[in-house]
C-alpha cells in the first residue's frame, strides 16, 4: 500500500510539472498550447541519448535537459505563437497542433521509432521501509519534482523576472504600458514550460520509456489536470495533476484494499480494471465540467480553447 | 587486341540482355507497424522482409514497396487497398500485429491475394481464409509449449497472466488459461493491460497479493519490458515465463541484465553460428546490413517471404500460383521447415530461451518440434 502511495505521488509530481507548464502558457498568452504533451517526448528522447552517452543519472543530466528544452520552447514560441498573436487564440491552437506534428515526427526522424529508455533519477532498484520495499527511482521522482516546483515558484514569486513574467499573465496590456518588453516574456514563459515538460520527460522516460508518439497522451492527461483542478489556476493545475495520478494508481488498486467488496460483488475487480479506471476518470471529468466548470480551485471561467 | 574488346564487349552485353530477359519482374508490398506502440517488432519484420529480398532467387527483378501499418486496427486493411491493385503483385507481406491481419483477411478474399504475416494470434487463421499464411507458430502450439515448460519442466502451477488487451495478447491468454487448467494448474490472478498504459503499479500490488508462483505474460515489446523492468523495481522475485518479445535483442536493450534475471520466453525460432550455410549467411548478413542481432520476428519473416520468392522462381505466375505453393509445398528455410497444416498455419516450432542475469543475450533450455495443442 505505501509502495503504491509513493508511485501515486511520484506520478502526481511528473503531471504536475507538466500541468503547471501548461497553465504558465496558458495565463502568460491566452492560448493553449497543445504542443506541451511534445515536450515530454523531445525532453525524453534527449535524457535518454544523454544518457546513454555520459553514463550518468538523471539528476546530473537534468541541467542540459532544462537547457535543451527552453531553447525548444523558445523556438515553439518565435515559430508557433508570434506569428499568431494577434489573431484569434484557435489560430494558435491550432498552430501548436501543427508544431506538435512536427516536433514527434522530427524526433521520429532523428531517434528512430523504437522506444528509448531514459536514466534512472539517481539509481535503479529498491529500499526497504519496514515490510514495505520502495522503488528508488518513484522516490527520486518525488524529491526532484518538489526541487523543480521549489525552484519555479521562487523564481516567479522571489525574482524581478518572476515577477514581470506575472504581471504579463495577469494583465499583458498593463505589463506592456508599465513598459515592459511583453514578448521576451513570453519568449521565457513558453521556454520554461518546455524546461518543465522535458523534465517530466527524464522522469517518465525510465520506468516507462519514451516513443515519438507518446506527446499525444501526456498532452490529454495535462489538459485534463488543467481543467479539473482550476483553468489558470497553478494550485488548480498541482491538485488536477495528483487527482490523474490517482484515477491511474490508486482506484485500480482497490480491489487489493476493499477485498470485502470483490466478495460482495464479482463485477468489482473488472469495474475498477486498469482499463476500467479510464473510464472512472474521464466521468470524474465530464463531472467536474458540469458541475463545477471553473475547476476545484479555479478562477474566472475562462475559453478552454 | 581491339577487336578482342569488342568482341567480349558484345557477348556480355548480348548474355546481360538474355539474362534480363528472363528475369522476372515482381513487386513485393511489405505492410508492418514501424512506427508506434510496436515499431521494435514492426522494425524487425521489416529488416526481415528486406534481407529476403537482398537474398532473393536469381532471375527476380524486385521493387519493395513499404507501407507503415502504425497501430490501428485498419491500418493494415487500408494499406493493402493501397498496394493490391498494383502492378505484379502476387502476394503481400502482412502485419504481425494479428488485430491488423484480421481486418485484412476481407480485402485478401477480394483480391485473391495471399498474405504473410509472423503473427502468432490464433483467430487469423481459424476463419476460413485460403489466403492467409502464418509464418509464426499459432497461440495454439505456442502457449502449448510455454506451459508445457512451466508445468513440465519448471513444475509451477499457480500462475498469473497478464496480457495486452489486444487480439495478440487475448489470444495468448485464452489458450494459457485454457492449457493451464488442463494440466492440473490455476490461473490465481490475471488482467489485461491496455497498450498505451504506462502505470501499473496497482497491477503488481494485486499480482502480489495472489501469491502466485509464476507470472506468464503475452504483451507487445514495449509493454512487456515496462512490466519485466516494474517487477524488478518492485523487488517481486517470482518466475517468468513471457512470450516471444521479451526474447527480442531490441526489448532486451531496454533492460538492464540484473532486471532479466530468471526471465524466460517462448519464441519461433532460434538460430546459432555454424547450424548451415544458410543460417550463417543470414546471420551474418543480417547484423551487417542492420547493426542488431535478428529476433523471430525476422527470422520467421525472412524465411517466409523466401519461400514465397521461391515459389515465383519456380514458376508461379500469379497470386492464386503463389497461393497453391504456399499451400502444398514444403520449405527448409533458416529456422525450421514450414508447411502448411491446411489452414495456413506454416510453423510448427518452437522454443524457450532464458537470461541468466549476467547478458542481454538469453540461452536456449529447450525445444519442442511439431508441438500440439493440449
Amino acid at each position: 500500500m505505501l509502495q503504491l502511495l509513493v508511485n501515486t505521488f511520484a506520478l502526481g509530481a511528473a503531471y504536475s510539472l507538466l500541468a503547471i507548464g501548461f497553465v504558465l502558457v496558458l495565463n502568460a498568452t491566452g492560448a493553449v498550447n497543445l504542443a506541451h504533451g511534445s515536450f515530454v517526448v523531445v525532453g525524453g528522447f534527449l535524457s535518454a541519448s544523454l544518457g546513454t552517452m555520459l553514463k550518468l543519472p538523471g539528476a546530473v543530466v537534468l541541467p542540459v535537459v532544462l537547457a535543451g528544452m527552453m531553447l525548444v520552447g523558445g523556438a515553439l514560441a518565435l515559430i508557433a505563437y508570434y506569428p499568431l498573436r494577434n489573431r484569434s487564440a484557435v489560430s494558435v491552437f491550432i498552430s501548436t497542433i501543427s508544431m506538435s506534428a512536427i516536433l514527434e515526427t522530427s524526433t521520429l526522424l532523428v531517434f528512430g521509432p523504437a522506444p528509448r529508455v531514459g536514466p534512472p533519477v539517481l539509481t535503479a532498484g529498491s529500499v526497504e521501509l519496514g515490510l514495505a520495499t520502495l522503488n528508488v527511482q518513484s522516490l527520486a521522482t518525488i524529491v526532484l519534482a518538489i526541487a523543480i516546483v521549489g525552484a519555479q515558484y521562487f523564481v516567479l514569486s522571489r525574482t524581478v523576472l518572476g515577477k514581470r513574467l506575472r504581471a504579463v499573465a495577469e494583465d499583458r496590456e498593463m505589463a506592456r504600458a508599465l513598459g515592459m518588453n511583453v514578448n521576451a516574456m513570453i519568449f521565457v514563459t513558453f521556454g520554461i514550460a518546455a524546461a518543465l515538460a522535458g523534465a517530466a520527460g527524464l522522469m517518465f522516460a525510465n520506468t516507462f520509456y519514451i516513443t515519438p508518439g507518446d506527446g499525444e497522451g501526456y498532452m490529454i492527461k495535462t489538459y485534463v489536470a488543467a481543467t479539473m483542478g482550476g483553468w489558470g489556476s497553478l494550485r488548480g493545475a498541482i491538485a488536477g495533476a495528483f487527482l490523474v495520478a490517482a484515477f491511474e494508481v490508486l482506484v485500480p488498486s482497490l480491489p487489493l484494499m476493499l477485498p470485502a467488496m470483490v466478495d460482495a460483488l464479482p463485477s468489482f475487480q473488472a469495474a475498477f480494471s486498469p482499463t476500467a479506471s479510464t473510464i472512472w476518470l474521464y466521468l470524474a471529468f465530464l463531472v467536474v465540467l458540469f458541475f463545477r466548470p471553473q475547476g476545484l480551485f479555479g478562477e474566472a471561467v475562462q475559453q478552454r480553447a | 587486341m581491339r577487336s578482342t574488346g569488342a568482341i567480349v564487349l558484345a557477348t556480355m552485353v548480348l548474355f546481360s540482355s538474355g539474362a534480363r530477359a528472363q528475369e522476372t519482374n515482381l513487386t513485393v508490398p511489405i505492410i508492418a507497424p514501424i512506427t508506434g506502440l510496436l515499431a521494435l517488432e514492426g522494425t524487425s519484420q521489416l529488416n526481415g522482409a528486406n534481407l529476403a529480398i537482398a537474398h532473393a532467387p536469381a532471375g527476380l527483378k524486385i521493387k519493395s514497396v513499404t507501407v507503415d501499418s502504425g497501430t490501428a486496427a485498419d491500418g493494415g486493411a487500408n494499406a493493402l487497398e493501397r498496394v493490391a491493385g498494383e502492378k505484379n503483385v502476387d502476394f503481400v507481406v502482412a502485419p504481425l500485429f494479428g488485430t491488423q491481419v484480421l481486418a485484412m483477411l476481407p480485402g485478401a478474399l477480394d483480391y485473391k491475394m495471399p498474405l504473410l504475416a509472423p503473427t502468432g494470434t490464433g483467430p487469423v487463421t481459424e476463419q476460413g481464409n485460403p489466403y492467409m499464411f502464418r509464418l509464426y507458430p499459432h497461440d495454439a502450439i505456442s502457449k502449448a509449449a510455454h506451459i508445457r515448460y512451466v508445468v513440465d519442466e519448471l513444475k509451477l502451477k499457480k500462475a498469473a497472466i497478464l496480457y495486452n488487451t489486444t487480439g495478440y495478447g487475448q489470444s495468448g491468454f485464452k489458450y494459457m488459461s485454457e492449457y493451464l487448467a488442463k494440466a492440473g494448474g490455476e490461473v490465481v490472478f490475471s488482467e489485461g493491460i491496455d497498450l498505451s498504459a504506462k502505470e501499473i503499479s496497482a497491477t503488481l500490488a494485486k499480482l502480489k497479493a495472489a501469491k502466485p508462483d509464476v507470472v506468464l505474460i503475452q504483451m507487445h515489446s514495449a509493454s512487456i519490458a515496462m512490466v519485466v523492468k516494474q517487477l524488478a523495481a518492485a523487488n517481486i522475485q517470482i518466475h517468468v515465463v513471457g512470450n516471444t518479445t521479451i526474447a527480442m535483442p531490441a526489448t532486451a536493450a531496454l533492460l538492464q541484465p540484473s532486471e532479466l534475471k530468471g526471465v524466460c520466453a517462448e519464441s519461433a525460432s532460434w538460430l546459432e553460428k555454424g547450424a548451415s550455410s544458410a543460417t550463417d549467411r543470414f546471420l551474418d548478413d543480417y547484423t551487417a546490413k542492420f547493426s542488431a542481432m535478428p529476433d523471430a520476428y525476422a527470422i520467421q519473416q525472412y524465411d517466409g517471404l523466401m519461400m514465397a520468392l521461391t515459389a515465383v522462381k519456380n514458376g508461379a505466375k500469379s497470386a492464386e500460383d503463389v497461393r497453391k505453393y504456399m499451400s502444398s509445398s514444403e520449405y527448409r528455410g533458416v529456422a525450421m521447415t514450414y508447411k502448411s497444416d491446411g489452414k495456413g498455419n506454416l510453423a510448427h516450432s518452437v522454443v524457450i530461451v532464458c537470461y541468466d542475469g549476467a547478458s542481454l543475450t538469453p540461452k536456449l533450455v529447450k525445444r519442442y518440434d511439431d508441438v500440439a495443442g493440449f
